[in-house]
C-alpha cells in the first residue's frame, strides 16, 4: 500500500540568503523526487513549496497554511534562526515536526524540531581545536551584527579564554556593508594568529577580497601565516571571493562535495544527474535532501506519517547518508554528524584536512562541554606554528 | 525541584531540564526532596498555599520560579509574596526553559546582594547615634572641631579594619580616653 504523505517544503529562495535556500529547497526536491519514484518505497510524498522571500511575515503565513490547508505535519524548511523562530510556534500548535537543516548557533531544543544541522559542539570547537595547536591562541573575531556573529564569536571567546588565549578585535558589520578596509588596518596593526569570521554573503566576500590585497604587500596577511576561518562558507560561494582570494583560508562543515565517501560519492553523481554536471553540492543541499530521505524511511517504519509515531521509532533508527552515518539523538532531536575541517584549494573547492570518522553527538546546549578538558587538548596537541603545506 | 502534580507540562520541563544537564526531582503534594540539595524550586503557582514551603514567605533559600496557569490577581499577589525569582506560564513549551533558568539565577543572586546591602546600610544608620556621641566626647576633650575629630575616629576605626560605626559603637569612656591621651601625645611629638 502507498502511503500518501504531505510535506511542506518551506525556503527562500529569493531575498538575501537565496544561495542557501536554493540549496536547501533542491536537496530535498532530491530527495523527495527519489523517493517517489523508488517503487521499493511505499511512501508518496505531496509536496507544498512556498517561498517567503525572507520575510517574516511570510513564513509564518505560508506554515500556517501548509499545516492547516495541506494537512502536513511535515515541514522541511527556514535557514535563519529568526525564520525558525518564528515558525516554531506554529509548529508546536500543530504538533508537527520542523525539520531542519542549517548549521546554527545552539541553546535550543526544541520537540517539534529535527536539526540536522551543526549546533557549535559540530562546527565552532572542532575548528578551534585543530586550529589553536596549528595557529596559536591570540584570534581576531569578525561577524555580521545578528546573533550568529555575536554567539558565534562568544563561543570562540569562551574557547580561547579557556586555554589562555586572548581576542585581540571584535568587529561586527551592517548586512551587506562592504568597507572593510579598517579592519585590514586593525588586523595589521594587533597581528593576531588567526581571523574568525562570522561575516555572511557580500560583506564576507569583501573581506577575503581586501585580506588578499593586503597579502600581495604584507605576507602577514597569507593563509600560512593568518589564516581566515569560517563555519559558515559553501561550495556555492567561492566563486564570489574572487579569482585567487579564498585559497589556502580555513572552513569547517558537516559536510563538503569534496568527501570522496561511497555515499557522498554517489550522491554527487544523482545531483549531476538532475541538475548538470557543474551544479555544487553543499551542506545545505546534502542535508535536505537528508530530511526528506529519513522522514520516508522513519514512515515506512512507523507505517504511517503521525508525528507521535515517527518520534516513537525516528531515535532507534540509523541512516546511511551523504553526511556519513546518522543517528537522531532522542535526548536533544539533534543529528550526530562528522565535522570537517577543509582548506580552500587553488581548484576553488575545499580540500579536507580532517574529517571526523566518529560521529559527534549534538550538545546544543554545551553541558556537556567541558573547557579546562579542551584546554589540556588543545595545548598538548600543540605543534609547529606554521602548518605543513599539503602540495599536490 | 519540582513542586508540582506531574502531568504533561512538567514531563516536557523534567525532559528539557535534563537537556540542561539538571538532576531532577518532581514532589507533590508536599516537598520530600531535601531543599538542601536543590537549585532551583519550581511549583505549582495555582494550587500551592501557606505552609507550603519550610521557610518564611520571601526567604526563600535558592531561586524559586512559579508555574502559572491562572493570572487571578489574588494568585499572582500569593505568587509574588514568597519572593519568586521568575515564573513560567502554563502550557510550557521547550522554549524559555533556558532564559527563565538563567534570569531566576541572576535575580536570585542580584536580590540577595540588594538584601544584604540594605541590611548593611540599616546596621550602620541603627548605629549613628554612637558616631556622633564619640565626635562629640573627642571635640570636648581635645579641645577640636567636628571634621577632626571625625578624622581622629575614622583612622582608629580603618586601623582596626571596622566601619567607623561598629568602631564608635564599641567604643566606652576608657577608650575614648585612651584615643584622647593617644591624640595628645602625638600632638606634644610634632611640636616637640
Amino acid at each position: 500500500m502507498n502511503l500518501e504523505i504531505p510535506i511542506g517544503l518551506l525556503y527562500s529562495t529569493t531575498g538575501t540568503y537565496k544561495a542557501m535556500g536554493c540549496e536547501a529547497l533542491d536537496g530535498a526536491l532530491l530527495g523527495l523526487h527519489e523517493v517517489n519514484n523508488d517503487p521499493t518505497i511505499p511512501v508518496s510524498f505531496i509536496p507544498t513549496i512556498e517561498n517567503p522571500d525572507a520575510s517574516i511575515e511570510n513564513y509564518r503565513r505560508m506554515c500556517e497554511k501548509m499545516l492547516r490547508q495541506q494537512n502536513c505535519k511535515h515541514v522541511v524548511g527556514t535557514i535563519t534562526s529568526i525564520s525558525r523562530k518564528e515558525v516554531v510556534p506554529i509548529i508546536e500548535k500543530h504538533d508537527a515536526l520542523l525539520w531542519y537543516c542549517c548549521p546554527y548557533e545552539g541553546f535550543e531544543c526544541c520537540e517539534n524540531v529535527i536539526y540536522l544541522g551543526a549546533s557549535p559542539n559540530q562546527q565552532v570547537i572542532p575548528l578551534f581545536r585543530y586550529l589553536i595547536p596549528r595557529y596559536g591562541r591570540r584570534g581576531y573575531f569578525l561577524g555580521s551584527n545578528y546573533i550568529w556573529g555575536w554567539e558565534q564569536n562568544r563561543i570562540g571567546r569562551e574557547l580561547l579564554h579557556a586555554c589562555g588565549g586572548e581576542t585581540l578585535g571584535e568587529r561586527y558589520l551592517a548586512f551587506d556593508d562592504v568597507d572593510t578596509e579598517h579592519l585590514i588596518a586593525e588586523i595589521r596593526e594587533k597581528r593576531p594568529d588567526f581571523i574568525f569570521n562570522n561575516l555572511v554573503g557580500t560583506s564576507s566576500y569583501a573581506f577575503y577580497k581586501a585580506y588578499a590585497r593586503a597579502g600581495e604587500t604584507d605576507s602577514f596577511f597569507k593563509p600560512e601565516n593568518c589564516p581566515i576561518v569560517s563555519c559558515n562558507l559553501i561550495e556555492s560561494e567561492l566563486p564570489m571571493l574572487g579569482t585567487d582570494a579564498g585559497i589556502g583560508h580555513i572552513s569547517t562543515a558537516s559536510y563538503f562535495d569534496t568527501l570522496k565517501t561511497p555515499a557522498s560519492l554517489e550522491f554527487r553523481q544523482k545531483v549531476a544527474n538532475k541538475y548538470g554536471a557543474n551544479r555544487n553540492v553543499s551542506s545545505y543541499m546534502v542535508t535536505g535532501y537528508s530530511s526528506v530521505k529519513i522522514l520516508a524511511a522513519a514512515i515506512v517504519e512507523a507505517g504511517n506519517g503521525d508525528v507521535e509515531h515517527i518520534r516513537q521509532v525516528l531515535f532507534d533508527m540509523s541512516f546511511d547518508s551523504p553526511l556519513g552515518n546518522l543517528k537522531i539523538d532522542a535526548r536533544t532531536n539533534h543529528a550526530s554528524l562528522h565535522p570537517i575541517i577543509a582548506e580552500i584549494s587553488e581548484r576553488r573547492d575545499f580540500r579536507i584536512r580532517s574529517y571526523a570518522e566518529e560521529a559527534v553527538s549534538a550538545d546544543p546546549y554545551l553541558v556537556d562541554f567541558d573547557p579546562v578538558k579542551f584546554a589540556d587538548s588543545v595545548n598538548s596537541l600543540r605543534v609547529a606554528p606554521s602548518p605543513v603545506k599539503v602540495v599536490k | 525541584m519540582i513542586l508540582h502534580q506531574m502531568d504533561e507540562n512538567i514531563a516536557r520541563l523534567s525532559r528539557q531540564l535534563e537537556r540542561l544537564g539538571i538532576v531532577v526531582s518532581v514532589d507533590w503534594p508536599v516537598l520530600e526532596t531535601p531543599v538542601a540539595d536543590a537549585k532551583f524550586i519550581f511549583f505549582d503557582g495555582d494550587k500551592t498555599c501557606d505552609g507550603i514551603f519550610p521557610w518564611p514567605a520571601g526567604e526563600a533559600p535558592v531561586p524559586l520560579v512559579a508555574l502559572l496557569g491562572s493570572e487571578a490577581p489574588g494568585r499572582l499577589e500569593w505568587v509574588q509574596q514568597q519572593g519568586i525569582s521568575a515564573h513560567m506560564l502554563k502550557p510550557i513549551q521547550s522554549s524559555g526553559i533556558f532564559s527563565t533558568l538563567f534570569l531566576a539565577q541572576s535575580n536570585f543572586e542580584i536580590s540577595k546582594q540588594v538584601q544584604q546591602n540594605i541590611n548593611s546600610l540599616t546596621d550602620r544608620i541603627a548605629k549613628r547615634p554612637f558616631v556622633l556621641h564619640a565626635i562629640l566626647e573627642i571635640m570636648k576633650r581635645c579641645k577640636l572641631e567636628e571634621e577632626a575629630a571625625f578624622s581622629i575616629l575614622r583612622s582608629a576605626a580603618m586601623n582596626r579594619q571596622k566601619t567607623i560605626e561598629d568602631f564608635c559603637a564599641s567604643l566606652d569612656d576608657g577608650a575614648i580616653a585612651r584615643l584622647v591621651r593617644a591624640f595628645e601625645k602625638q600632638k606634644n611629638t610634632r611640636v616637640g
